[in-house]
């Protein structure tokens, strides 16, 4: 539900990738070390400012509305660190195509998304 | 569905199988209770009606409350209140400290807050709310109550709200505000979005098309209009975006 103007364009379809803390830092290394040490096509890099921006985005979902992926927490096992980090398919791409990207980030980027 | 008028959820258990409220033991200790939560304004009965069941009477200035004992023991069973004295002294005090909110009370300690405007979840509103300890219960009007008192108990809602302590947590470009105590209270702040606006400028986060993403007795979340939407978008829980200029236009509820 939204205020916000009709008319607008709606947002990407996001889909959850579920990060422990420790990963959810990786990420955001690698993207800061992308951005900063080496050229990056301008779309690319408005694609990773947004992982960048949904790495906090994550975090306040969670802390606004903790009951949804506290039922996925329980139903899995996980540690109540592990969130569902939500990406579009473009931001997803560009992270992707990042060397600097841990392997373990990488795995579950690649291969385990869910809805 | 928990009835939380008798206090929080009890163990999954008793949920599951609640074991019976005798209205015989809840009537000792309603006679031993209601006195120890009476005071000068709040008078708490319990009449006893032979063959028609004990009837609980609670009269404050214009509100009064009468439950019978029986239907009492009931919601507390279904409730999974322990069959225990000690389990139903804390439900009874919590069910009275559920009453209704006085036209008095709201005049003197109410705070204006937001809340659902439906019972659908589409729709937010302010509402005044007086404090009980841990919890925030909501005022409506009494029939006596003309317009002006009603003007007068939101226009110091409205004050009173200004003073509420909130925390505030930045997460990235997202400004969280909470109440440590008493989770409805955490949108009064937003009587007053320029000093919330200052608050976050001061923690360094530049918000000039603040956006307010509500969900009532949820933490207050704050950002850009992108942000908003992308954080409110990407989640099945209700929620109320508003730009902070339209957040004095909202109705009372």
């Amino acid at each position: 539900m939204s205020a916000l103007p009709a008319g607008t364009s709606g947002p990407a379809v996001l889909v959850p990738y579920w990060l422990a803390a420790t990963q959810r830092s990786q990420l955001a290394t690698a993207v800061r070390q992308a951005l900063s040490r080496r050229p990056v096509h301008p779309v690319a890099v408005v694609h990773l400012e947004d992982v960048l921006t949904e790495l906090h985005v994550a975090a306040a979902r969670d802390a606004v509305w903790p009951a949804s992926a506290a039922r996925v927490r329980l139903a899995t096992g996980w540690d109540p660190d592990v969130l569902p980090v939500r990406l579009s398919a473009a931001e997803l791409a560009s992270l992707l195509d990042l060397t600097e990207l841990p392997g373990s980030v990488r795995d579950i980027l690649g291969g385990s998304a869910s809805s | 569905m928990i009835d939380s008028r008798f206090g929080g959820a009890s163990g999954l258990l008793q949920r599951l199988r609640p074991v019976r409220i005798g209205v015989d033991d809840l009537r000792d200790v309603a006679d031993t209770v209601l006195p120890t939560l009476s005071t000068a304004a709040l008078r708490l009965d319990l009449v006893q009606r032979p063959g028609a069941g004990s009837l609980v009477v609670l009269e404050e200035d214009e509100r009064t409350v009468r439950t019978q004992l029986v239907e009492l023991a009931d919601d507390m069973t279904r409730a999974g209140v322990p069959p225990t004295p000690e389990g139903m002294a804390a439900a009874l005090a919590t069910w009275v400290a559920h009453r209704p909110v006085t036209d008095a009370a709201a005049m003197a300690t109410g705070v204006a807050v937001l809340d659902w405007a439906d019972r659908s979840e589409t729709a937010i509103g302010w509402r005044v709310v007086v404090r009980r300890g841990g919890l925030a219960l909501p005022w409506t009007p009494s029939r006596s109550a003309g317009a002006p008192t009603v003007h007068r108990a939101r226009s110091s809602a409205t004050g009173r709200a200004h003073d509420v302590p909130l925390d505030l947590r930045v997460e990235g470009p997202v400004a969280l505000w909470s109440h440590p105590e008493v989770p409805v209270l955490a949108t009064a702040a937003l009587v007053a979005p320029e000093r919330m606006l200052g608050r976050i400028t001061a923690a360094g986060l530049s918000m000039p098309d603040m956006h307010v993403v509500v969900t009532p007795r949820r933490p207050v979340a704050c950002a850009g209009p992108s942000i908003a939407a992308r954080l409110a978008g990407e989640t099945t829980e209700a929620s109320v975006t508003v730009p902070w200029t339209h957040l004095a236009d909202l109705p009372w509820l």
